[in-house]
């Protein structure tokens, strides 16, 4: 049971990212009714973006040295009793790193929101009103623009950047069996939730969110009713690319930088398939039992299932419900 | 208000549907748009509000003037902005949305405007609509659902508003209910009505001129008073008549009608 309970929690956990991951593809999806094949290779310049604000930019000789590391004489105070490995070592340290992780976030969350915009702007706007089927090939082209220019801007790979969160195992008994988790994960989980809900929040309650529900069920009638639709397509864009933006960092502090990052994106593409293209529940929902699922696998399986099973069970799922768990729509053409 | 000058419209470049038409709409003015189904009366509507990039089709030749303005290539949010709201065939209203959000919606037509939304305007025409604000308005019925597409209209404080068949499919009296509150809101709010409709007898009964819309042209206009007397749309649309065996309108060939209008 205790077993139980921690493989539980590590699939919760990796199924926030899954979470965070899918939102964008959904909000694109909401809005635009284009599958973005690319969103993954979005996520991979958000990580590649975080490590050059919240690592090569410090180091920059231009930069002060608090930025890289702030080292105020309250925190050496604190850190000075501070048992190596100990949460409060940890949390020193990160405290020391939140300059270059607001940077990195910041710089990021920038970079990344003019990415989408370019793209929205130089290859779907001028295919609006065409196919749909245009828009959706060209963002499958854009997997191999954006991943070809990765490798050549960033020459790194597998480097390190620093976690979001302080980084401190947390361990605790349960039901007799001893279960830990790090606390880095935990405050990705938080991020990745509280982005989750920020967005369904505002998309409930605010005029924005009316505006972006009413293109999303009609695209023409919103737009001959006063709402500038091609800016809610930007906005979709912008909301893909920022939450993008910090499921890439995520990753990379979860694995190190790397292309494969794209891939993973890409692979989020079938959890999405399974909740539904156009239903945040639906994807919430098939986001936790993805985690979940790969999480038991790997308890009961070993690794070289855990990469197969969720995947077949997506197929599953699709093959007896084609909209997945809450889709609507009809989206066998795509 | 709103003058159409040889409009010509095809869907793919290739499926002519409207061959030089040429209409006008006057300050506070209804006007009538009639014609058998495929006629190009919503294609006439979407040509103007903007839709037609949408949808594959595009305007050749001719000119729309809104206002004294040349909206032949104007996005359709501009143009709603500009007081120009379009009730669209089939309602299309935002079934997910509750009735008071799909008011909100509508309040993107009063950007750029020095106006507030005005709601309790649109509860008074439609006091239905009141009680059933926070409702979803997927479960309206039709009668409700067309008085919520007018209601989200009004909320833009038009000076035209393009009206596509609001009497399809409803009941007899919810008809008469409905054109009652449209007459009212044109002379209330001193807006301009383009009411395209197949029910000639309901839309004759608040309309002040008309026209017909045949083949992608106008083969007939005038005021409502000479097209009631007109014994061909006594026959096909009003019902009337005593030629030999009351066809509907649309049951009788093409070619036949065509004869008899350009006669
Ligand atoms: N999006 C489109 N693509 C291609 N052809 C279209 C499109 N919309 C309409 N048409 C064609 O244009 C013609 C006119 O259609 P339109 O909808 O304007 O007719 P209508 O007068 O409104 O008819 P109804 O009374 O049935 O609503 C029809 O032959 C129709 O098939
Ligand atoms: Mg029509």
């Amino acid at each position: 049971m205790g077993q139980f309970v921690q493989y539980l929690i590590n699939g919760v956990i990796s199924g926030g990212i899954l979470a965070l991951i899918a939102l964008g593809i959904v909000s694109v999806f909401k809005a635009t009714k284009v599958v973005n094949f690319a969103h993954g290779h979005l996520i991979l310049f958000g990580a590649y973006f975080y490590f050059t604000f919240a690592v090569m930019l410090p180091e920059a000789a231009f930069m002060p040295d608090w930025v890289r590391s702030w080292e105020p004489e309250w925190l050496v105070a604190y850190r000075a009793d501070a048992p190596s490995f100990s949460p409060k070592a940890a949390i020193a340290s990160w405290i020391s790193d939140v300059p270059r992780i607001l940077l990195g976030l910041a710089g990021a969350l920038a970079a990344n929101a003019l990415l989408a915009l370019l793209i929205e702007r130089l290859v779907m706007r001028p295919l609006l009103g065409q196919s749909t089927f245009a828009m959706i090939l060209s963002t499958v082209g854009l997997i191999w623009v954006l991943e070809g220019s990765a490798g050549l801007i960033w020459t790194a790979e597998a480097e390190q950047v620093p976690s979001l969160g302080p980084n401190f195992p947390i361990r605790f008994e349960l039901f007799g069996a001893n279960l830990f988790l790090f606390s880095g994960s935990l405050f990705n989980l938080l991020i990745a939730l509280a982005l989750f809900a920020a967005l369904m929040l505002v998309l409930r309650y605010t005029r924005s969110g009316v505006a972006i529900r009413a293109t999303a069920e009609d695209q023409s009638t919103a737009y001959a009713m006063g709402i500038n639709v091609p800016r809610v397509f930007s906005s979709a864009w912008l909301i893909a690319s920022t939450t993008g933006a910090v499921a890439g960092a995520i990753l990379a502090t979860r694995t190190g930088l790397s292309p494969a990052i794209g891939l993973f994106g890409l692979s989020v593409l079938a959890v999405v398939l399974m909740g539904g293209l156009d239903s945040f529940a639906g994807v919430l929902l098939a986001s936790m039992l993805i985690g979940v699922l790969q999480a038991m696998t790997q308890w009961k399986l070993g690794g070289e299932y855990a990469e197969i099973v969720p995947y077949v069970a997506v197929l599953i799922v699709i093959l007896i419900r084609p909209h997945g768990f809450l889709g609507q729509e009809e989206i066998e053409r795509i | 208000m709103l003058t159409i000058e040889n409009l010509e419209v095809a869907y793919f470049n290739a499926i002519q549907v409207l061959k030089g038409l040429t209409l006008s709409v006057d300050d506070s003015e209804v006007v009538a748009l009639l014609g058998a189904n495929g006629a190009g009366k919503t294609t006439l509507l979407k040509a103007v509000s903007g839709l037609l990039p949408l949808e594959n089709g595009a305007i050749g030749e001719g000119r729309i003037r809104f206002q004294d303005q040349l909206i032949n290539k104007t996005p359709p949010h501009e143009l709603a902005r500009a007081g120009l709201l379009h009730v669209r065939e089939g309602r299309r209203i935002f079934t997910e949305m509750s009735v008071e959000e799909n008011l909100i919606s509508a309040t993107y037509a009063l950007t750029g405007r020095d106006a507030q939304p005005d709601f309790e305007a649109v509860y008074n025409y439609f006091p239905q609509l009141k009680d059933r604000a926070r409702q979803t308005a997927g479960l309206l019925s039709g009668g409700e659902l067309q008085m919520l597409a007018i209601g989200r209209a009004l909320i833009g404080q038009p000076r035209l508003i393009l009206l596509d068949e609001p009497s399809l499919g409803l009941a007899p009296k919810i008809v008469d209910e409905i054109f009652d509150i449209i007459a009212r809101i044109n002379q209330e709010q001193n807006v301009s009505i383009l009411l395209v409709e197949q029910n000639a007898n309901a839309a004759f009964r608040i309309a002040h001129r008309g026209y017909i819309l045949e083949g992608g042209k106008v083969v007939l206009e005038g005021s409502v008073a000479d097209l009631r007397r007109n014994p061909d749309i006594q026959t096909f649309y009003l019902g009337l008549g005593d030629q030999e065996d009351k066809k509907s309108f649309r049951d009788v060939k093409h070619y036949k009608r065509r004869k008899r209008w350009l006669a």
